[in-house]
């Protein structure tokens, strides 16, 4: 497998942890490619437009990746938190539908904005690293840090909250649970990380433009999750990672990929209602693990 | 309308103010007044349909009143929402459970606990010793609860799993966890065998005394309701039909009409079911 097919896979894999984030509490926002064209937006206009990020020009420096990352992922998140209180009293399909607006909003916008380089996008945004395994593992250490970020948020109040509003949301408010707010940090969570993947994202792939937030992409990443599973984290990780590798390796028949995802959404949840991770499987594959160190062969029970 | 004369009194813990709700063409409330004082068991009967649960919704914010207020200790409650409410004191349980069903057990509780789980962000996030403290503490304090329920042996179970009775103590665990003033306990003897039933007569009066802790309850069990409350207002058709002690409302006229006559409602004395779009 090469490296640059690699890097996409981990960037799906980061997309799909941001349209988890409002999942596990409930909601089902389709706004993280808008979000992560913003970020890809600001990581392309300040390397190419700004001396002190654009280092040669051909590279750029470690430090101004990061440094795009975080204006990338707050801009991502300050538009999240503008829109979010109204966005997120809808409900449901209504929220989903909303999001998918705000997505086409913010690809018009990318397209007309005086700056944005219009259908062409901008080019020949600097790269931080030389080789694609640069980037590999630049991102391997980013998905890291976010899965990380999920698994503690199980321990934490917060990640208690949204369990909560997501199986009641009515009883999570009559147990002192400021619903409105709780949404409110799980979608703006979810912004930054799509923005701070755009911004990443726009240095790998060395060009950038409005398409990378298109309503595609919303359904692609949903795909994701759906595929992965929604309750636990790794499921949208998996999801992300199989699911961009699927359609670069069919890449010769072409537009059937968005067919492709359009059945992984339909049957998907007919097989697999929770998706292909669940806590059900992981279990049973921990202790088929376990079990292997342990006695090297047995007759494997049912889980 | 034997209201209970003390204008010299402390302010009592809650007043339900003329309280109207309406439905479409349905009025669910009728200019409804009570009044709770700290720490008694007040108990709310009425046939099916009555108001009762639609009383709890307005009390505990969930739906707000068309007509009148509530005050609690004195101040109006309008626009605080559930979640404030709650943090300002009052718990409640649901006529239909609403237990967090993926959840454990265990976290139920752990999440109604939420008010006493403030930590700092970082410090939680890289599990400080403080914050493990902390947790040690909430999980301390919700095998507590677990306990006094009835339900350690239980605390891992998913509560979606669980048997009707304990899915209904653990409502009131969830409840409890909040550290309520207030607990509003919408029917909670339903589904209940005699034996259960029993037990949670004697529950409830523990509860009283270990929380100090003020109870508005709904039953249709009547006998329980007789033993269990120091007051009981009687709804009907949306209306406060009578209000006083136990032994003065059985014997209320008005009270006997409603439940025997041709009101529609049938369910005096039955253990009534868990039907109705109460929430
Ligand atoms: N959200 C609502 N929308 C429309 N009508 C409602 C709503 N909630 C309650 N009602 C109606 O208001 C009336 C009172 O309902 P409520 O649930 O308060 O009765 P209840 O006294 O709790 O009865 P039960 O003993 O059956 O639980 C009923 O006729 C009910 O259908
Ligand atoms: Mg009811």
């Amino acid at each position: 497998m090469d490296a640059a097919l690699l890097e996409q896979m981990l960037l799906g894999a980061l997309l799909a942890l941001s349209v988890y984030l409002p999942l596990r509490c409930g909601q089902l926002s389709l706004a993280t490619p808008g979000f992560y064209a913003v970020g890809g937006y600001v990581a392309a206009l300040l390397s190419t437009g700004v001396p002190a990020f654009a280092g040669s020009g051909a590279t750029s420096p470690l430090p101004a990746l990061l440094a795009e990352m975080v204006l990338g992922g707050a801009l991502a998140g300050l538009i999240a938190l503008a829109i979010g209180g109204p966005v997120l009293r809808l409900r449901g399909i209504y929220l989903a539908i909303a999001t998918i607006a705000l997505v086409e909003i913010l690809r018009v916008l990318n397209l007309n904005l005086p700056f944005t380089g219009g259908a062409m996008g901008i080019f020949g945004i600097p790269q931080p690293f030389a080789h694609a395994e640069g980037y590999v593992l630049f991102t391997l250490a980013l998905l890291a840090l976010a899965c990380w970020l999920c698994q503690r948020l199980e321990a934490l109040r917060l990640g208690r909250a949204m369990a909560a509003i997501r199986d009641d949301e009515l009883a999570a408010a009559c147990v002192g649970i400021d619903t409105p707010r709780t949404k409110l940090i799980a979608f703006v969570a979810s912004a930054v990380l799509a923005g701070v993947t755009g911004a990443l994202a726009a240095h790998f792939f060395n060009s950038w433009n409005a398409r990378a937030g298109s309503f595609d992409a919303s359904i692609t990443t949903l795909a994701f999750v759906v595929f992965g599973g929604s309750r636990l984290w790794p499921g949208p990780v998996l999801g992300g990672l199989v699911l961009t590798a699927l359609p670069e390796l069919l890449r010769p028949v072409g537009d059937l990929r968005l067919i492709l995802f359009g059945a992984v959404i339909l049957l998907g949840p007919l097989f697999f209602p929770q998706g292909l991770v669940t806590a059900e499987r992981l279990h049973w594959l921990a202790a088929r693990l376990g079990r292997g160190r342990h006695r090297g062969r047995q007759a494997p029970q049912a889980p | 309308m034997n209201q209970t004369p003390d204008s010299t009194g402390p302010v009592p813990l809650l007043q339900v103010e003329a309280v109207s709700c309406r439905f479409g063409g349905l009025l669910a409330l009728d200019q409804v007044s009570l009044e709770l004082e700290e720490g008694e068991i007040f108990g709310l009967i009425g046939p099916n349909g009555a108001g009762k649960t639609t009383l709890f919704n307005v009390i505990s914010g969930l739906t707000p009143p068309s007509g009148g207020r509530c005050l609690w200790r004195g101040a109006p409650t309008a626009g605080l929402g559930a979640s404030g409410l709650n943090r300002l004191g009052i718990a409640r349980t649901f006529q239909n459970l609403r237990l967090f069903e993926s959840l454990s057990v265990r976290e139920n509780v752990l999440v109604g606990l939420h008010h006493a789980a403030r930590a700092p962000l970082l410090g939680s996030l890289l599990g400080s010793g403080a914050f493990r403290r902390q947790q040690g503490q909430l999980q301390e304090r919700a095998m507590e609860l677990l306990t006094l329920l009835e339900l350690e042996a239980l605390a891992e179970q998913r509560a979606g799993d669980l048997p009707y009775g304990d899915r209904r103590r653990l409502e009131i665990a969830r409840a409890l966890a909040t550290a309520p003033r207030l607990l509003l306990l919408d029917e909670p003897a339903a589904g209940m065998n005699p034996a259960e039933k029993d037990d949670l007569r004697r529950l409830i009066g523990t509860i009283r005394q270990h929380f100090t802790l003020t109870v508005l309850i709904i039953e249709h069990h009547v006998p329980l309701m007789m033993q269990l409350c120091d007051r009981l207002a009687v709804l009907n058709f949306g209306r406060r039909i009578a209000l006083g002690s136990p032994a003065a409302v059985r014997t209320d006229p008005r009270v006997i009409e409603a439940y025997l006559g041709s009101s529609g409602g049938s369910s005096g004395g039955s253990s009534g079911g868990a039907g109705g779009d109460g929430r």
